[in-house]
């Protein structure tokens, strides 16, 4: 399986990432080359009904599902670049542009 | 010994390494660590009194910028201590400084830093590994006697075999992943670097534990500092025949055949086992990873925190795009893509679903391996002594297998550890002990008994 220009386009705007014309071929030579070596999973008798991997601990220890602030040093108006009455502010939602 | 004194020793190693050339640190401050010293000097002795441990700049903390070594987040500072780092400094470590590492602590050569690739320690021209170089870097050159790192797929132990230290990677759920930016959630795990087996288990005893901000912690209670074996006598290794191929690297295979010979020295048995699906873990790796790097990172976005970037169109999909686009480097915009496309509709079952399956295969090939009565695994941690800067940064999947031999163990979950066990042509080769789950205790304690039985910094023949 290939993945031409267009599908990366694709996968880009999916991922929300901007990948400008230049930067294109090169993109789509190397992801290539990492869906090819990846395709050799195909060769490996794993079905349908084989099970899928779980991490984690055997048994989960959950706390109370209760309310508890985290203590925070500062707060989140100190992280963003724009913060106005409590809300995180983005450009005006009319200028959303398409996808 | 007063904190203080070594927070001021700290302080002229951090600034000579940094004078050097050697780019391990992110950030760090005389100032910062003079009050850490009088904080400690003020408290009873922890565990870890006094101890200089460098933090990979992947765990956040109140008093320093956690960036990943990335543009995106460039500036930011936590509001809170990751789980880790609070137990440090609970234990009286000193919080030495951040340490460069690839960009989002993907790489394995600490080449994919924003802020510039970290030298080896003892040949500039080459790579100290990675992701956690700068961690392994200021450990090997004797900067810091431990340092936190973070695997994924290897990030702690190959950094480890390449500089010549000892580098543990836990059982999965063993520490508390509260507190690590997150890459590939069902991987992710705080690791320790140390300059001996000894002072990393202190450190990983005093990190390990069960946290309620951190479900996927096992119920177990805090790991115990292991004291070293006397001998080996009663266990038997394992030696995978997939880890030893014919091309094996000639210092590679002598170092390891040294370290089988000083585990038969100590008694131990060794017999031959077979982990057949260990070859699909490099391209197992590289589905599962990207795929939860892709769902991780969409967080990054200019919205809540670091720089943004305003696109031409000037709408919030565009400070999206232009924020992510500028903000991401190579590596991380490939694993990002590479991510976003095997979980696209169409393509969801055919890569990320039968990855993993394929991993559930080598789970269970490790589950056989230990079950037919091996107690632990030996294997070369990386298939080469470090390699020169630049030689791998054309070609990702090249990259990508520098990281054979230790990807299948973080698939799996289980602990595994890196230990310095000789040198080719003067760079440091690695062998690997892998343990079955929650046997971290077993592996150091067989790992101390081995480090005073090999002179590691002794050349082998290749």
């Amino acid at each position: 399986m290939t993945i031409g220009q267009g599908e990366v386009r694709k996968v880009a705007q999916l991922a929300e990432i901007a990948v400008s014309d230049a930067e294109l071929p090169r993109l789509v030579e190397q992801l290539n080359r990492i869906v090819e070596y990846v395709a050799q999973l195909d060769a490996v008798p794993a079905d349908a009904g084989d099970a899928a991997f779980t991490a984690g601990p055997e048994r989960v220890a959950l706390r109370a599902d209760e309310v508890r602030p985290v203590p925070l040093a500062r707060p989140p108006a100190a992280m963003a670049t724009d913060f106005i009455d409590g809300f995180f502010t983005v450009p005006h939602r009319g200028a959303t542009g398409q996808g | 010994m007063r904190a203080a004194d070594v927070a001021r020793d700290t302080g002229a190693r951090l600034a000579a390494a940094d004078a050097s050339g050697m780019n391990a640190t992110l950030h760090w401050s005389q100032s910062l660590l003079d009050r850490q010293a009088a904080a400690i000097d003020g408290a009873p002795a922890g565990p870890l009194f006094a101890m200089p441990v460098a933090l990979k700049d992947n765990l956040v903390t109140v008093d320093q910028p956690t960036t990943c070594a990335s543009r995106i987040l460039a500036g930011y500072v936590s509001p809170f201590d990751g789980t880790a780092v609070s137990r440090l400094r609970a234990a009286g470590a000193l919080l030495a400084c951040k340490a460069n590492m690839d960009e989002f602590a993907m790489g394995s050569s600490t080449e994919h830093s924003a802020y510039g690739r970290v030298l080896h320690p003892l040949d500039p021209s080459r790579v100290p590994g990675g992701s956690s170089g700068g961690s392994a870097a200021l450990v090997g050159a004797g900067v810091v006697p431990a340092a936190l790192g973070s695997e994924t797929g290897g990030s702690v132990r190959q950094p480890a075999s390449f500089c010549g230290v000892v580098g543990v990677k836990p059982t999965y759920g063993r520490v508390s992943r509260y507190g690590l930016v997150a890459f590939g959630s069902s991987l992710d795990c705080v690791s320790v670097l140390g300059r001996t087996v000894d002072v990393a288990a202190r450190v990983l005893a005093a990190i390990s534990g069960h946290d309620p901000l951190d479900a996927t912690t096992a119920d177990r209670p805090p790991m115990a500092a292991p004291t070293s074996a006397v001998d080996l006598r009663g266990r038997t290794i394992g030696l995978p025949r997939e880890y030893f191929p014919e091309d094996l690297d000639a210092g590679v295979r002598a170092g390891l055949d040294r370290t089988i010979a000083a585990l038969e020295a100590l008694g131990a048995t060794l017999r031959p086992v077979s982990l057949p699906h260990t070859r699909y873990a490099v391209p197992t790796y590289y589905i599962v990873a990207p795929a939860e790097a892709a769902a991780n990172l969409a967080r990054y976005d200019g919205v809540r925190f670091g720089p943004r970037r305003i696109g031409p169109e000037g709408g919030v999909r565009a400070l999206y795009r232009a924020t992510r686009g500028e903000g991401f480097g190579d590596e991380v915009r490939r694993r990002i893509l590479i991510g976003t496309y095997v979980l696209s509709a169409g393509y969801y079952d055919a890569y990320y679903r039968k990855a993993q399956r394929v991993r559930a295969l080598i789970a269970g090939d490790f589950a056989r391996a230990f079950a037919s009565g091996v107690d632990l695994l030996l294997t070369p941690t990386t298939p080469t002594p470090a390699f020169t800067a630049g030689e791998k940064m054309d070609d990702p999947v090249a990259m990508y297998l520098a990281d054979i031999f230790v990807s299948a163990v973080s698939l799996a979950g289980l602990p595994a550890m890196s230990l310095p066990v000789g040198r080719s042509d003067g760079l440091p080769i690695g062998a690997q002990l892998i343990a079955p789950a929650f046997e971290d205790e077993r592996m150091l304690a067989a790992a101390a008994a081995l480090e005073r039985t090999i002179d590691a910094t002794a050349e082998v023949r290749g």
